[in-house]
C-alpha cells in the first residue's frame, strides 16, 4: 500500500501512452494543476471526466471552548478540497480488496469472516448479559433502604430496654412491637396528610356552603322585603299600630274597587243560600206583578226564564243572547223596573225576568215598535241618570 | 467547471492543441485510475495526493428493525491537498 506513483513516474508513463515528450507531458500536468486549483477559487467545483470531482467545502465556524481557560472562543469557517470518485471509477477501486495481492484477500476474507462471526457471537450475547445485568443492580437497590432504615430505629429500643428491665423474658418481646409502630410512623404519615387534606377539602365546603347561604338570604330578603315589610314594621312599631295598618290596605282595596266590595258580600250570601230561594219567591210574586204591570203598557204573554243578575253582564248582553239584538234591552228594564231602580247598576244575583217577544214587537220595520221601544230606552236611560 | 472549460483553459495555457490536451487527460485519467485500482497513491505536484483509504469492515445496526448486519470494507479514495495549496484555498 505504500507504493506511490510519483510526479516524476506519472510524467514518464504520460509521455509514453499519448506518445508526447516529457516535457509536453509536464507543461500539461503541472498546467493541469495550475488551472484546477484557479477554477476551484473560480467555480468551488472542478468536474473531470473519467476521473471524477474536486470540490471545495465550506466548514462553518463553530464555537468552542479553551481547555486550560475555559474561555471560548471561535474557530472560524474554512475550505477544505474534496475529491469525489466518479461512479464507476468508486465501484472500481472500492471493490477491489488489498489492492495487486490476489491471493490475501482471500484469506483476509476468511479471517474477517471468523471475526465477524466473532463479533456476532459477541453482540448476540452482550445484550443478554446486559439484560441480564441490569435486573441485578436495580433489585439489590431498593432492598438496602429497607434494611438501613429498618436497623436504624431497632437498635434504640433494643439499647433501651435491657437498662430498665431486670426481666430479659418478658422485655424482649415488648421491644420488639416498639420498631413495629415506627415503620408505622413513615407510613401514617402520608395517612395524617391525607386526614389534614380530607379536612382542608371539609372547612373549605363548609365554608362555600355557608357563603351560598348566605347569598340566598341576601336574595330573599330582597326579593321579599316588600311583602315584609309591614310585618317587620309591626314587629318594630306596636300592636295598634299594625292593626291600623291593616285596615288602611283594606279600605285602599275598598277604594280601588268599590263596586265589587259593596256587591260581592250581598252576592255571596244570595247566591250561595237563597239564590234558589230567592228565585222561587219571585216566581210566586211575579205572576201577580204581572197582574199589575199588564194593564201599564206592555203585555208580555209568556216567559222564556228567570236568569240571577251575573256578574258583569248587562241588560243589552242578555237582550241580545235570548232576542238576537241589544236594541231590544228596554223590554227587559220594562219587565223587570218593579225591581230594578237603575238598569245600568244592576245588583248581582238579582233575578232578571226575561219575557218572550211576539214578532211584532221584534219587528224593526214596525214603527210602533220602534216608538215603544225608544220610549222604554228614555225611561231605562233617565232611570241610570244619563 | 467542466472537463471541456479545464481542457480550453489548459490548451490557452500551454499552447497545445485542445485534442492533444484531451488526450492527455484522458490518458492521465486513465494510468490515475489504474494506479489507484493498485492501491497506488497518486501524487500529483503542487496539488496534492490522491490515495486509497482501507475501510475496515464493521457492524451495523438497522435503525427501524435493529437488525445487526456486516458491512464489508472497501476501500475508499481520499484526496490530500498540498500543504500550500490547503492553506491558500481554506481562507479562499
Amino acid at each position: 500500500m505504500a507504493e506511490k506513483l510519483s510526479w516524476t513516474d506519472l510524467r514518464r508513463i504520460l509521455a509514453k501512452r499519448a506518445g508526447v515528450s516529457e516535457k509536453e507531458a509536464n507543461a500539461f500536468l503541472s498546467a493541469l494543476t495550475d488551472e484546477l486549483v484557479v477554477a476551484l477559487k473560480e467555480d468551488k467545483q472542478v468536474k473531470i471526466n473519467g476521473l471524477g470531482m474536486f470540490k471545495l467545502q465550506a466548514v462553518a465556524p463553530r464555537k468552542s471552548v479553551n481547555v486550560v481557560t475555559g474561555e471560548e472562543f471561535t474557530i472560524e469557517g474554512y475550505n477544505k478540497m474534496v475529491f469525489v470518485p466518479e461512479a464507476g471509477v468508486k465501484e472500481l477501486i472500492e471493490g477491489l480488496e488489498g489492492g495487486n495481492e490476489s491471493v490475501d484477500p482471500i484469506k483476509k476474507l476468511d479471517t474477517q469472516a471468523e471475526e465477524i462471526v466473532d463479533i456476532l457471537g459477541e453482540l448476540g450475547q452482550s445484550p443478554k448479559e446486559e439484560a441480564a445485568a441490569e435486573p441485578a443492580p436495580e433489585a439489590p437497590a431498593p432492598e438496602p433502604e429497607p434494611v438501613f432504615v429498618a436497623p436504624a430505629p431497632e437498635p434504640e429500643p433494643v439499647y433501651v430496654a435491657p437498662a430498665p428491665e431486670p426481666e430479659p423474658v418478658y422485655v424482649a418481646p415488648a421491644p420488639a412491637p416498639e420498631p413495629a409502630p415506627e415503620p408505622f410512623v413513615f407510613t401514617s404519615t402520608p395517612k395524617k396528610e391525607e386526614k389534614k387534606k380530607k379536612e382542608h377539602h371539609f372547612l373549605r365546603d363548609v365554608l362555600i356552603c355557608v357563603i351560598i347561604l348566605l347569598l340566598l338570604l341576601c336574595c330573599a330578603y330582597f326579593f321579599l322585603r316588600e311583602q315584609l315589610g309591614g310585618l317587620i314594621d309591626s314587629f318594630l312599631t306596636n300592636k295598634p299600630d299594625s292593626e291600623i295598618v291593616v285596615p288602611a290596605d283594606t279600605t285602599s282595596q275598598v277604594i280601588a274597587e268599590p263596586v265589587d266590595e259593596a256587591y260581592q258580600p250581598a252576592n255571596m250570601e244570595a247566591e250561595e243560600l237563597t239564590e234558589e230561594q230567592i228565585l222561587a219567591e219571585f216566581l210566586e210574586a211575579s205572576g201577580d206583578l204581572e197582574d199589575a204591570e199588564t194593564p201599564e203598557d206592555q203585555i208580555y204573554e209568556d216567559l222564556i226564564t228567570i236568569e240571577p243578575m251575573h256578574e258583569a253582564s248587562r241588560l243589552a248582553w242578555m237582550a241580545k243572547r235570548f232576542y238576537g239584538a241589544k236594541i231590544y234591552w228596554p223590554y227587559l228594564y220594562d219587565a223587570n223596573k218593579d225591581h230594578i231602580t237603575n238598569p245600568c247598576l244592576i245588583e248581582v244575583g238579582t233575578p232578571i225576568r226575561v219575557p218572550r217577544l211576539t214578532p211584532a214587537q221584534k219587528d224593526t220595520t214596525n214603527a210602533q215598535t220602534m216608538a215603544t221601544l225608544e220610549r222604554l230606552r228614555l225611561e231605562g236611560e233617565a232611570a241610570c241618570g244619563h | 467547471m467542466l472537463t471541456k472549460d479545464l481542457i480550453g483553459r489548459i490548451a490557452e495555457k500551454t499552447g497545445q492543441s485542445k485534442k492533444q490536451v484531451e488526450l492527455l487527460l484522458n490518458t492521465n485519467n486513465a494510468i490515475l485510475r489504474e494506479s489507484l485500482m493498485a492501491g497506488k497513491t497518486v501524487q500529483l505536484q503542487g496539488f496534492g495526493a490522491l490515495e486509497i483509504k482501507e475501510r475496515a469492515p464493521r457492524t451495523i445496526v438497522h435503525p427501524r428493525t435493529g437488525e445487526r448486519t456486516v458491512s464489508p470494507g472497501k476501500n475508499q479514495v481520499v484526496f490530500r491537498p498540498a500543504v500550500n495549496i490547503k492553506d491558500e484555498l481554506k481562507k479562499f
